[in-house]
């Protein structure tokens, strides 16, 4: 059991090429994992990224990760990180875990100057298991908060048509009205290489966001590597405990094309809506 | 008036019924044993009615689509016309379809000429196969083919144990009549109107008027007491129900819940709830605020009008938020 967990844990976190022969693996190693939080996947992640760093598990005010035990949506599940960091302990880069996922890296997510308190993201999961946010901070230390969710099938949920409709890549911002948050939206398919179409029964092929970097002000806020456990039409929301300069940039990139997707929301020339932008979207290929 | 005394009469005669089988179902809900089905029934405890000439209806309980028994959720029932009998939906099991037909040959020597779908929902369509052999045409919208091939994996995979031995796809009996817009069909003597929607509860709807005895099937265009399931269009759904609300109709059988005469005051509940949520969603959108907070706040004034809120909520809150971010 260990040594075939070994082997697909291996394999799952490499490469998504070799995703479809791994799964079979894990698979066969399901049926003994199934009901329980297992570390087996996250000790391979672990050593992986983290080698053998120490790592705490740190309280809620911190960090806190929040996700529905029960999903809503296995293909569309809500996920939440709020930080409270202070000046001496900043977080630097979370990476964000679904450890069951036939890819468990859902995303790196890399901070700046701005201090950001919570980020929102939707991810897929493909079957029970424990999602993780792991934070290295400033003065080099490893910190760990992690919760459990019962879900299956969110890797390999046919497109839904909803997202055919629109132009690939389009973008949409939405700030709050104190300006403190952004939410951003890319219609894409984010197809996770898993997914059948059911028409042709033919495999349809990984195609996903592989990068989003969002600027504040002309400065870096965020920067996110993303993979194919973010659902499909990727939505990020980064919120702070001051404004947001503008204007607000957004630059994603497309795994397959390479293209870059893009939007901003500018500042409005007009003093009537008081601070509030202007959102200027539909952000194309540049 | 006279449709209105009507009315209460059978409002009045269908409560009991209704209250029982919320007893029933508050009494197997959780904790009960994980069979995957209903226990097996006599032929007599199939609870059928038959609310007007020639109109035979059996009500599903209102259970969460993983519990126990969850085959028996959704309302089915068939007409009898002069020469042939209509089939409206099958129910979530192979053996739910086996019972209804029981009932059918119980009542009728006619033969089952028609097999009609109000939309893709496993626990409206996994009973086709058990008529398969009467031969009947299998009617339903025109994209309904399409959405059952989308599902095909999804229903053998999560729902395996409503087949009948292994799950196996030729057990999904698809569409070979389609409707596009809308369809007439007589069942000698009775003709039923047919009409398909546009995107709404599903991509797949379609109701179906008993012109006889006016009594209109909405499927799950219609949900009483059980939370409506957003598994469409949020504005479509929207849509239909003013469409629905211009719709003649004595008797309603709604697809989940109980029956009723009163279609208006039905779909009002109804725009209550999806008009909480579509305003609630678009607000949240609007100021950028989470999916999960979305999920938190969003028509909370709804709760307790419904059964099954936890369930069905979150999800229709999620379903909600991915359609309306593109506005």
């Amino acid at each position: 059991m260990t040594r075939i967990g070994a082997k697909a844990g291996k394999d799952l976190v490499s490469v998504a090429v070799l995703c479809a022969l791994s799964l079979g693996i894990a698979g066969m190693a399901m049926a003994e994992d199934d009901f329980q939080p297992s570390g087996s996947a996250w000790e391979l992640l672990r050593a992986k990224y983290y080698g053998d760093k120490p790592m705490g598990l740190v309280d809620e005010n911190f960090m806190s990760l929040e996700v529905p035990g029960n999903t809503p949506d296995p293909a569309t599940t809500p996920l939440t990180l709020r930080f409270s960091d202070d000046a001496e302990r900043r977080v630097k880069r979370v990476r964000v875990f679904v450890d069951n996922n036939p890819s468990p890296l859902v995303a790196t997510l890399d901070f700046f100057q701005t201090p950001i308190t919570e980020i929102d993201m939707h991810v897929r999961i493909d079957r029970f298991t424990s999602v993780r946010a792991v934070a290295e901070t400033s003065d080099g230390i490893l910190e760990m908060r992690s919760a459990w969710v019962k879900a299956s099938g969110g890797c390999s949920v046919p497109p839904t048509d909803s997202s055919h409709g629109g132009a690939l890549g389009q973008i949409k911002l939405r700030p709050a009205a104190d300006d403190k948050s952004i939410l951003v939206s890319i219609r894409h398919p984010n197809s996770s290489g898993f997914q059948i179409d059911p028409r042709t029964g033919d495999a349809i092929p990984a195609h996903y966001i592989s990068s989003i970097l969002i600027k504040a002000g002309g400065s870096a806020l965020l920067e996110a590597q993303t993979g194919i456990s973010v659902s499909e039409n990727p939505t990020l929301r980064v919120a702070s405990d001051q404004a947001l300069a503008l204007p607000l940039t957004i630059d994603a990139v497309d795994s397959v094309s390479q293209a870059h997707y893009t939007g901003s929301l500018q500042p409005t020339n007009s003093s009537a809506s008081a601070g509030r932008a202007s959102s200027v979207m539909n952000g194309g290929e540049r | 008036m006279a449709a209105s005394a009507d009315g209460r009469r059978a409002a009045a005669a269908f409560a009991p019924r209704l209250f029982v089988l919320v007893l029933l179902a508050a009494a197997i809900g959780p904790g009960a044993a994980v069979a995957a089905q209903s226990p097996p029934r006599a032929p007599d405890e199939f609870n059928l009615t038959e609310p007007q000439p020639g109109v035979y209806v059996h009500i599903g309980k209102n259970l969460p689509l993983d519990a126990p028994g969850h085959d028996d959720i959704a309302n089915v029932g068939f007409i009898v016309g002069s020469s042939c009998v209509a089939v409206i939906d099958t129910g979530g099991s192979v053996r739910i379809g086996r019972e209804l037909r029981a009932q059918i040959l119980r009542r009728t020597s006619r033969p089952i000429c028609y097999v009609i779908d109000t939309h893709v929902h496993i626990d409206h369509v996994l009973g086709n196969f058990a008529f398969k052999n009467d031969k009947p045409h299998f009617v339903g919208h025109a994209a309904l083919a399409d959405a059952m091939t989308r599902n095909r994996a999804y229903f053998m995979k999560e729902y395996g144990g409503d087949f009948e031995g292994a799950p196996r796809a030729e057990q999904i009996v698809g569409p070979d009549l389609p409707v596009e817009r809308g369809l007439s069909l007589d069942l000698g003597n009775r003709p039923l109107r047919l009409t398909a929607w546009p995107t709404a509860h599903t991509d797949c709807d379609l109701t179906v008027y008993d012109e006889r005895t006016g009594t209109l099937w909405t499927g799950d265009l219609l949900f009483r007491e059980r939370l409506p399931a957003l598994d469409g269009n949020l504005k479509g759904w929207l849509a239909a129900i003013d469409g629905l609300s211009r719709m003649r109709s004595r008797l309603v059988v709604p697809g989940h819940g109980s029956l009723t005469f009163d279609l208006a005051d039905s779909l009002a509940r109804e725009r209550g709830y999806l008009s909480a949520l579509y305003d609630g969603v678009r607000r949240e959108l609007a100021q950028g605020q989470s999916m999960q907070d979305a999920i938190d706040k969003v028509a909370r004034a709804e709760r307790d009008r419904w059964m099954l809120w936890k369930d069905v909520h979150p999800r229709n809150v999620a379903r909600a938020y991915e359609e309306l971010q593109w506005e």
